[in-house]
């Protein structure tokens, strides 16, 4: 390690490979013995979990005992690759921004272990799934706590790997299997330019190290940066489901729902922010690659919120509902507000954890029901479930004082006061959205008259999924205080990593911006309110009245139709001709081929061999005599 | 004066072309034997002829050799084809195709 500041670790971050190991350990443990472990497998995940978690407080504690200007330790754990001038080792890096994204994985995280081990009671495949579980943990731990990028890549691919796992857990039912196969496979597409963007850094910088790449020293030009920085984007668009990878996520919707909150909502897709976030010298170098940013975020923002005002399914909201606040974190990013972007990740984290777990105790308690349409009136059943899910829907829709509110709200400010107008026309376009289908999503499931039999006898979840709800809901709705607006407690934080917000003095004044924010949010709930929660209004005869519109929200703009026609069709096509042609005539057909040639040749060849001895004799004669024509002509 | 040498090959050669054709044309397999005894003795003879011509001995012993082998040979060969007739009660060797393919 070359970079200045960089000393040996005291003896707190010392203990920093601890945080990923912890989780590995019980991986390994309850992949082996976690049958025998029965209920325990869970307990013992969560505590280990947990474990790393107090590590992490730890060092984040150690962290803020230290200046601002050396809060920044490189562990080396051991050499790893070592070929001819490329070395990559296995190094552990703690700064403000990895200690922020472990103590995230590692705080919800934990929540959502414990959670599980009420909601996955009685399933078969118990102990797997904590083995997987903790799996995941190690492998997110590795993304942010890795050094360079060759290690943070093998975490990368290890949370898609888990991620495949974990939404295919249920795999006898076809469309778990089909949806786990469909995220592996789309976020590959962003996976394989990622690697490629790797390989372009090691063939201009020399070297993966962070310290180096993203150093003033790194020499990259304006287009290196530019292809490499897009590259790596590219790999966080699939990671974080952007548009135009975005399809994958609602389907991944199939796995268990502590998954949902853990994985697809709280931890990995927003490794695609952590990363751009991370890497953002490269993309300011550029500067191309932080518009493609935040048009990209901004498009996948109010894509994504259309889609989820249409979908029954209350996962399926919920899961549209992760994609466009993912879209949000990316304009915060494209904007340079990295630390609004991690802040939002954070809020983020706490309330959407929140109603992930929360629809996860309404499905619980609805016997495995998912569709909206069943439900209704469940907080007279569920009081505690509902009353968590309203603080988190309203962090979400950006409610004062919660959360969600500070972290949408900072964007927005930025968007306006950067001058960057038609943005923050757009997000507030985006957050009215919001505040619609998340208002729509309690409305119908909470409120009004219970449509089903099920939503009659539905019951309040177990205190062991309940705790950690009650625990998500005081983080989304005072994790304001982290940071409120730019100079936050978050923001100062991280400013060794991300630097200060320094645009602004353009646009609205903070009291409209507070306003116009609080009138959106408004809009959003009370439209919803009369439309799904006043009884007034039947809204199964609105649906059928704009059936097309309807429809094409609901299937989220055709998108995935349209792929299965331009990539799926075609694909299934080549692979026909070359399953049914190439393979079964052409490759097939050589071989046989040679089987039939030298059988005929054999058939040839042994009428020779007639078993009678005399003409083997005469072959001898014959064979004596040439030789010995042969001998006396020569000689 | 001594016999020339080409006589003795000329016999020899005669002897040892009777003794291929009897192989070749002859399917009882005790006439097919003694074929074969023929050429051997064929050779016995070249090789005492060539014996006589270098005053050496290394082909008469070459030749001793030769006739003691064929004696085994003709034990076990015999026996064979005792065996094979009493399995057939035939010696004709085109008959005797039990381990052809």
């Amino acid at each position: 390690m070359s970079a200045a500041g960089l000393s040996a670790p005291p003896d707190s971050f010392a203990l920093v490979w601890l945080v990923p190991a912890l989780p590995l350990a019980g991986a390994a443990i309850n992949l082996f013995v976690g049958k025998r472990l029965g209920r325990w497998a869970g307990w013992l995940a969560s505590a280990l979990l947990a474990g790393s978690f107090v590590i992490s407080l730890a060092i984040l504690s150690h962290l803020l005992g230290l200046t601002a200007d050396s809060r920044l330790f490189v562990q080396h754990l051991f050499d790893w690759v070592t070929v001819g001038s490329f070395r990559a080792a296995a190094d552990l890096r703690i700064d403000p921004l990895s200690v922020t994204m472990i103590l995230v994985v590692t705080g919800v995280g934990t929540l959502i272990h414990v959670y599980a081990i009420g909601y996955m009671d009685g399933d078969p495949r118990y102990g797997r799934f904590f083995a997987y579980l903790n799996l995941f943990a190690f492998f997110m731990l590795v993304l942010v706590l890795a050094e360079n990028y060759l290690l943070l890549y093998v975490g990368w691919e290890g949370v898609g790997l888990c991620s495949y796992l974990l939404i295919g857990f249920w795999f006898e039912r076809k469309s778990a299997a089909d949806a786990a196969k469909k995220a592996f496979i789309t976020t590959r597409v962003g996976d394989t330019a990622m690697m490629v963007g790797l390989a372009l850094i090691v063939v201009h910088v020399g070297t993966l190290d962070f310290s180096s790449v993203l150093g003033s020293d790194a020499g990259l030009t304006k287009g290196a940066a530019t292809a490499i920085s897009l590259l790596l984007f590219a790999g966080a668009i699939g990671k974080s489901a952007q548009v135009p990878l975005h399809v994958w996520l609602p389907d991944a919707m199939e796995g268990p729902t502590p998954v949902s909150a853990l994985i697809h909502a709280a931890t990995m897709v927003t490794a695609g922010v952590y990363l751009v976030v991370r890497s953002h010298a490269l993309f300011e170098l550029s500067g191309t690659a932080l518009t493609v940013v935040l048009v990209i975020g901004l498009v996948t923002a109010i894509y994504a919120a259309t889609a989820a005002l249409a979908q029954d399914d209350i996962k399926r909201v919920l899961a549209y509902s992760t994609v466009s606040q993912l879209g949000y974190m990316f304009v915060a990013a494209g904007m340079r507000a990295y630390a609004a972007a991690m802040f939002m990740l954070v809020a983020h984290a706490f309330y959407k954890a929140l109603l992930f777990l929360g629809a996860g105790s309404v499905i619980h308690g609805m016997h495995d029901e998912q569709d909206m349409k069943e439900m209704g009136g469940l907080r007279r059943r569920m009081p505690l479930t509902a009353t968590v899910m309203i603080v988190g829907a309203l962090s979400l829709a950006g409610v004062i004082p919660l959360a969600g509110y500070f972290a949408k709200d900072t964007i927005l400010e930025i968007a306006s006061t950067s001058g960057r107008t038609l943005v923050y026309v757009l997000g507030t376009a985006g957050a009215l959205l919001s505040a619609a289908y998340i208002g729509r999503l309690i409305f119908l499931t909470f409120f009004g008259e219970e449509r089903s039999e099920h939503a009659r006898a539905a019951h309040e979840s177990p205190a062991i999924m309940t705790t950690p709800l009650l625990v998500l809901a005081a983080g989304a709705a005072v994790g304001g205080v982290l940071a409120t607006g730019v100079e936050g407690k978050l923001p100062t934080f991280l400013e060794p990593v991300v630097g200060v917000f320094a645009e602004g003095g353009a646009g609205l004044a903070k009291g409209a911006l507070v306003a116009i924010a609080l009138v959106v949010t408004a809009t959003g709930l009370l439209v919803t309110w009369f439309l799904y929660g006043s009884g007034r209004v039947d809204w199964l005869a609105v649906r059928v009245r704009v059936a097309p519109l309807h429809r094409f929200l609901q299937r989220a703009w055709y998108v995935d139709d349209a792929y299965a026609a331009v990539v799926g069709t075609p694909a299934k096509a080549a692979a026909a001709f070359t399953a049914y042609v190439v393979d079964a005539r052409v490759v097939d057909g050589a071989v046989n081929g040679v089987g039939i040639l030298v059988r005929r040749l054999a058939n040839a060849g042994r009428r020779v061999q007639t078993g009678f001895v005399r003409n083997y004799a005469l072959a001898f004669l014959l064979g004596a005599v040439a030789i010995l024509l042969y001998v006396g002509v020569r000689f | 004066m001594r016999t020339p040498i080409a006589y003795f090959l000329v016999v020899s050669g005669m002897l040892f072309a009777i003794g291929t054709v009897g192989v070749l044309v002859r399917r009882n397999a005790l006439l097919i034997f003694m074929s074969i005894e023929l050429q051997l003795n064929a050779v016995n003879l070249t090789l005492i002829a060539f014996s006589r011509m270098h005053n050496s001995l290394n082909g008469q012993v070459l030749a001793f050799f030769s006739m003691v082998v064929a004696a085994a040979e003709v034990v076990v060969g015999l026996a064979i084809i005792v065996s094979v007739y009493r399995r057939t009660a035939s010696v004709n060797v085109d008959e005797a195709r039990g381990l052809s393919g």
